[in-house]
């Protein structure tokens, strides 16, 4: 990393299905690692702002950039937790299994993973605390621990930069904690996390930065300068009930000295 | 129309039950293909099934009747390798026709299925009929790909079906990694730069021969139950996938050989239903045994 290109851009980014558009001119730069929120009401394009810089779905204008380059040169650069229910978790396999699939990338091509893979695949396990479970077919963990399956898979990736869509949805108190601690010790190694989230409750805790998204880029910058109640309310212009809770949070936190 | 009536039937040898036939040189060569087939069927079965496109392998099936019988119709051959490839030209017709009516009318993906399985199967029937009607020699024997009928395979037909079997396997073993992946996590796999649609389309590809290699034993109607019941089957067994391939595997290849000798012994039996039956049991079994294996476990960990 001895670019001093911004870790992720996205210029003037536009995306539509058919002909609905879902995202308009999303101007967005991030260039330290830090663990960063992308937040908004539902329907706001925040999943749909991940695939954009993933490459899941076609860009009606703009560009993504990772490292100043183009996705398709650094994609092993690149890790990522899908949403929770966009698989089959009746699929016939271990949790090891799955985690193993981070480091397919780097096996390439017709070859199988071997012992260092498993090493990888082993030591990510440990990190989210599912080392004893590795044998166990996936079907049979809670929501939580699933959602550390995935998130030991992208560990297994070795990235620089992380997606994560939703990682705290229908997750038990002892799995966020320990998807968290997981989450800030990437920081702490130097990696950018970038986190969808729909709970805003929690924001202020966790993220050092933010990007309100509705559609359009509301607000970005640094959480607690960007999280305010004029922002919120241009963010969840429909929302009403929301606004009012987290106004409420926001208030009590600023008197928090 | 008379389809499941089996031709050879009529000869004097097999007016009744006659235990002879079914150790009859040509009967085991025989045997030995479709065990072959039913084997690869099972295992190409199972990524197909996983991936959630049992029905496309099915579209794939009937449209394989319009090929066959056009195939007689333009080249006068009946032999089965042209009937084989004028049978897999159609079922690659059929699935373009399959991506261009989801991409170009907004039908959704059941719909599409349904619309290519429909037309490609009467338009098959429509063709075999009007062949048949007409006295044009040698029609007659397309029924046989209906239902399946493996009696009037040659020795060297069987090789080269169960040759064209182990190569599909072959290509699944090859691929196993990059399929499972794309299989389970379609949009992980593509976020890490795998070619996703290549793959899917290279799984319906494989699926397609072992269709169409399957036609002689189970036909276009049935051919689908020996890619589907199968893998369905070996997944009540285990959870682990290697073992569900070579449980599918076994599974498809006791069929298969079951559905030889029965209607090898029962006079004016088709094979493809025979094949279907006793896979169907298999399946009944095993959803069985599963149920009874997890009360067992629930009684052992309350928990």
């Amino acid at each position: 990393m001895t670019t001093a290109a911004p870790l992720v851009e996205f210029h003037d980014v536009t995306v539509a299905y058919g002909r609905r558009p879902v995202l308009w001119n999303i101007d967005l730069t991030i260039s330290e690692p830090c663990l960063f929120g992308i937040v908004g009401p539902n329907g706001a394009g925040k999943s749909t702002l991940l695939k954009a810089a993933l490459g899941l779905v076609p860009l009606a204008g703009g560009e993504v950039r990772l490292f100043g380059e183009p996705l398709d040169r650094v994609r092993r650069r690149v890790g990522y937790v899908p949403q929770r229910e966009t698989v089959d978790w009746d699929f016939p396999v271990s949790v090891m299994d799955v985690v193993l699939m981070g480091t397919y990338s780097r096996v390439g091509w017709l070859r199988r993973p071997g012992a260092a893979e498993r090493a990888v695949a082993r030591e990510s396990l440990a990190r989210v605390g599912l080392e004893d479970l590795a044998g166990r077919q996936i079907g049979r963990l809670s929501g939580g621990q699933q959602q550390r399956v995935f998130l030991a898979r992208a560990l297994a990736q070795q990235a620089d930069v992380y997606f994560l869509d939703e990682p705290m949805a229908g997750v038990d108190a002892r799995s966020q904690e320990q998807i968290l601690t997981v989450l800030s010790g990437l920081r702490e190694l130097g990696k950018l996390v970038i986190v969808v989230h729909h709970d805003l409750r929690a924001v202020t805790d966790w993220f050092d930065a933010v990007a309100l998204i509705d559609m359009r880029l509301v607000a970005t910058g640094p959480t607690r300068e960007t999280l305010t109640p004029d922002n919120l309310r241009r963010t969840y212009a429909g929302a009403v009930d929301v606004l009012d809770e987290v106004g409420r949070a926001v208030q009590r936190r600023s008197r928090t000295p | 129309m008379t389809w499941p009536v089996d031709s050879v039937a009529c000869s004097p040898f097999m007016a009744a039950i006659d235990l002879s036939g079914l150790l009859a040189y040509n009967t085991l060569i025989v045997a030995a293909g479709t065990a072959a087939v039913g084997c690869a069927a099972g295992v190409v079965g199972s990524l197909s099934v996983l991936r959630k496109r049992a029905l496309v392998g099915d579209a794939a099936a009937h449209v394989t009747l319009v090929g066959v019988a056009t195939a007689f119709a333009l080249t006068g051959r009946r032999d089965l390798p042209t009937l084989l490839i004028g049978g897999f030209v159609a079922a690659l017709a059929g699935l373009l026709a399959l991506v261009l009516i989801r991409r170009l009318t907004r039908t959704r993906d059941d719909a599409a299925t349904a619309i290519v399985l429909s037309v490609g199967f009467g338009g098959g029937i429509a063709l075999v009929a009007g062949m048949t009607a007409r006295g044009i020699p040698g029609s007659a024997g397309l029924e046989n790909f209906l239902l399946g009928h493996t009696a009037a395979l040659t020795a060297r037909d069987a090789g080269m079906l169960a040759g064209v079997s182990v190569a599909t396997v072959a290509v699944v073993m090859l691929l196993l990694k990059e399929a499972t992946l794309v299989a389970f996590d379609r949009s992980f796999a593509a976020a890490a730069g795998w070619p996703v649609t290549v793959l899917d389309y290279v799984l319906v590809m494989l699926v397609a021969v072992m269709v169409v290699v399957g036609l002689p034993a189970a036909g276009a109607v049935l051919v689908t139950a020996l890619v589907v019941i199968p893998p369905v089957a070996a997944r009540q067994w285990t959870d682990r996938l290697g073992t569900m391939l070579v449980l599918a595997g076994l599974i498809g290849l006791v069929s298969a050989v079951a559905g030889v000798a029965i209607s090898a012994i029962v006079p004016r039996l088709a094979t493809g239903p025979v094949i279907v039956l006793v896979a169907a049991a298999i399946f009944a079994v095993s959803v069985l045994a599963a149920r009874w294996r997890r009360g067992r476990e629930i009684v052992r960990q309350p928990a």
